[in-house]
């Protein structure tokens, strides 16, 4: 903890580096004006509200959607998923 | 009658073509095409479907309005058994393992997808050049760009290989190509759709929409597509667009706003300004009353949505790692094989998106950066708020330019981004666009208040009979 995180570690992309062309579309957000009596309600976000929640349950997929899952596994053994093996820092 | 989709149900149901020979035709079509419009060709799938209804045909049974109608899919959505890969390496060899709810409804009423097509990586571009599968070439000029990202799809649709098409809309990405390419394509209120099975670009602003060569087609898909799902709950309660909606005219002092920014710019092309000036002017004369209304500079537009965009993109690719599925590179241990993998198998831009996604979310720069966009997203949208009361339908061109080259786009992402400085603002207040390919080289954009998506089809209706 602590440890600042340089964007090729968070991004998972070798020597990932901040872009001029995107730090300029960044320095126009920073100049941006916010206007101070703009709307404090959240009604236009696109989400949805907590209290409008689905029913939290296990929807069993179908065979043929397993099997696809099983296709897609880039390392499959008898079946199962091979990961890639952990190593502890 | 203008409906394709009418006039290939009716051929069908005489029996004057077999739906054998209606989707080989189309099949035969994409398979020589040139414009690099499709990735994955359905054939068998296509085929075996169509066998069925000329089966229901031989039986003297009806069949409905869709059914054995070919249609073609942006391959950024899963389709069970098909490849999709969202033009990328990372998923060439991915095979969705269900269909999208919206696809899944299209194939409830009979009709039959022939094609996945070909698009920016992920949705990550204005041209449909950022693609493992060759740039798609515009359906008027091979030399130029479709636009993007569902190029392939309004490629598709412009030269009749598909009925109607499928693409998806984040910022702009079914407007724009279907701009580029003369046809009409809708990007619908954002939830009118479900978007489970779509592969996710920017969440909060995604949407799914058809894109067709006349209007009686975008009304009958998207009707058939739209409606609460318990899968994407940010789906709404929707009710359908009605045929009255195409043949009322247009009442006679309706309030059309425009922004004055937009069409004041020095950015626009001249050529544009003048034939949307031409637009509004013809419409003043047919008893409109023309509202000019002020907005929000183009480039607070481009930078507010991109910022989100990229946040988005970044937590929503974060999954693809080649643990689960899609490529696996090994490396010495499992960030090394992560790193690698992800560095090998995602685009320039692609990489670029998520890069700047991270660097928007990061320790220091969220509170000045995402959170303030987070801000100037809702001040655009209490902005449109206001404006919807003043007017009832806005027009736009649906770029300021018009369309550029192959091969310009990719070495300058500045002048990508800010081609969608028309599209993007209606994106982040999730209000309804139609693209009629009218009046100016890449078409008018119309647009209305959230969920009023029939005032769109009257409105296009009458300007293709003014303009």
């Amino acid at each position: 903890m602590g440890k600042e995180m340089t964007l090729d570690v968070l991004s998972s992309i070798k020597g990932a580096k901040a872009s001029q062309v995107v730090d300029d579309l960044f320095e126009v957000i920073k100049k941006g004006h916010i206007i101070d009596n703009s709307p404090s309600n959240y009604s236009n976000l696109n989400a949805v509200s907590i209290d409008n929640l689905r029913p939290d349950e296990v929807i069993k997929s179908t065979e043929l959607e397993r099997n696809l899952i099983i296709e897609n596994f880039p390392n499959e053994k008898n079946g199962f998923l091979v990961v890639p093996k952990v190593i502890e820092e | 009658m203008n409906s394709s989709i009418k006039a290939l149900h009716q051929r069908l149901q005489q029996k004057e073509i077999s739906c054998v020979a209606l989707v080989q035709e189309k099949l035969d079509l994409l398979n020589s095409s040139t414009y690099n419009s499709s990735n994955y060709i359905l054939e068998e799938y296509a085929l075996k479907l169509a066998k069925k209804v000329d089966q229901k045909l031989a039986d003297n049974e009806t069949i409905g309005l869709l059914e054995g109608i070919p249609f073609g899919v942006k391959d950024v959505y899963l389709l069970q058994g098909t490849y999709s890969s969202a033009s990328s390496d990372f998923l060439r060899n991915y095979k969705s393992p269900y269909t999208a709810t919206a696809i899944q409804k299209l194939l409830d009423a009979g009709a039959i997808p022939i094609v996945k097509e070909n698009c920016d990586s992920f949705g990550h571009g204005s041209s449909s050049e950022n693609t493992v599968f060759g740039a798609v070439k515009n359906a008027i000029d091979q030399n130029k760009v479709a636009g993007g990202s569902s190029g392939g799809s309004a490629v598709n649709v412009a030269k009749n290989f598909t009925t109607f098409s499928i693409g998806g809309d984040t910022g702009g990405s079914i407007r724009q190509p279907a701009g580029y390419n003369n046809v009409y394509g809708l990007k619908p209120t954002y939830g009118k759709i479900s978007r489970y099975g779509l592969m996710a670009y920017a969440s909060s602003t995604d949407c799914v929409g058809p894109i067709a060569q006349n209007l009686e087609d975008i009304q009958i898909v998207l009707n058939t597509m739209s409606g609460l799902d318990y899968r994407d709950q940010t789906t709404l309660v929707s009710e359908p667009v009605s045929d009255e909606s195409l043949s009322r005219p247009l009442a006679q002092g309706t309030k059309i706003g425009y922004y004055k920014n937009f069409i004041e710019s020095d950015a626009l092309s001249p050529t544009i300004k003048a034939d949307f000036k031409a637009m509004i002017a013809k419409l003043e004369a047919e008893g409109m009353e023309i509202v000019p209304l002020d907005f929000f500079d183009a480039s607070i537009l481009v930078s507010t949505y991109y910022a989100l965009a990229m946040a988005e993109t970044a937590s929503n690719l974060a999954r693809l790692d080649g643990t689960n599925y899609g490529v696996r590179e090994t490396g010495k241990d499992l960030k090394e094989g992560y790193s690698i993998t992800r560095s090998e198998n995602f685009t320039a831009e692609t990489k670029r998106r998520i890069v700047g996604g991270n660097q928007v979310l990061s320790q220091g720069h969220s509170e000045e950066i995402y959170n303030k966009a987070q801000q100037l997203r809702q001040q655009i949208s209490h902005h449109f708020d206001e404006d919807f009361k003043k007017v009832d339908v806005v027009l736009s061109p649906v770029t300021p330019n018009p369309v550029p080259e192959i091969g310009n786009n990719l070495k300058n992402p500045m002048t990508m981004y800010l081609s969608d400085a028309y599209t993007v603002g209606f994106s982040l207040g999730g209000l309804p666009t139609l693209t009629a390919p009218l009046a100016m080289e890449t078409g008018v954009q119309i647009t209305a208040a959230k969920k009023q998506e029939a005032i769109l089809f009257t409105c296009a209706n009458f300007l293709k009979q003014v303009v």
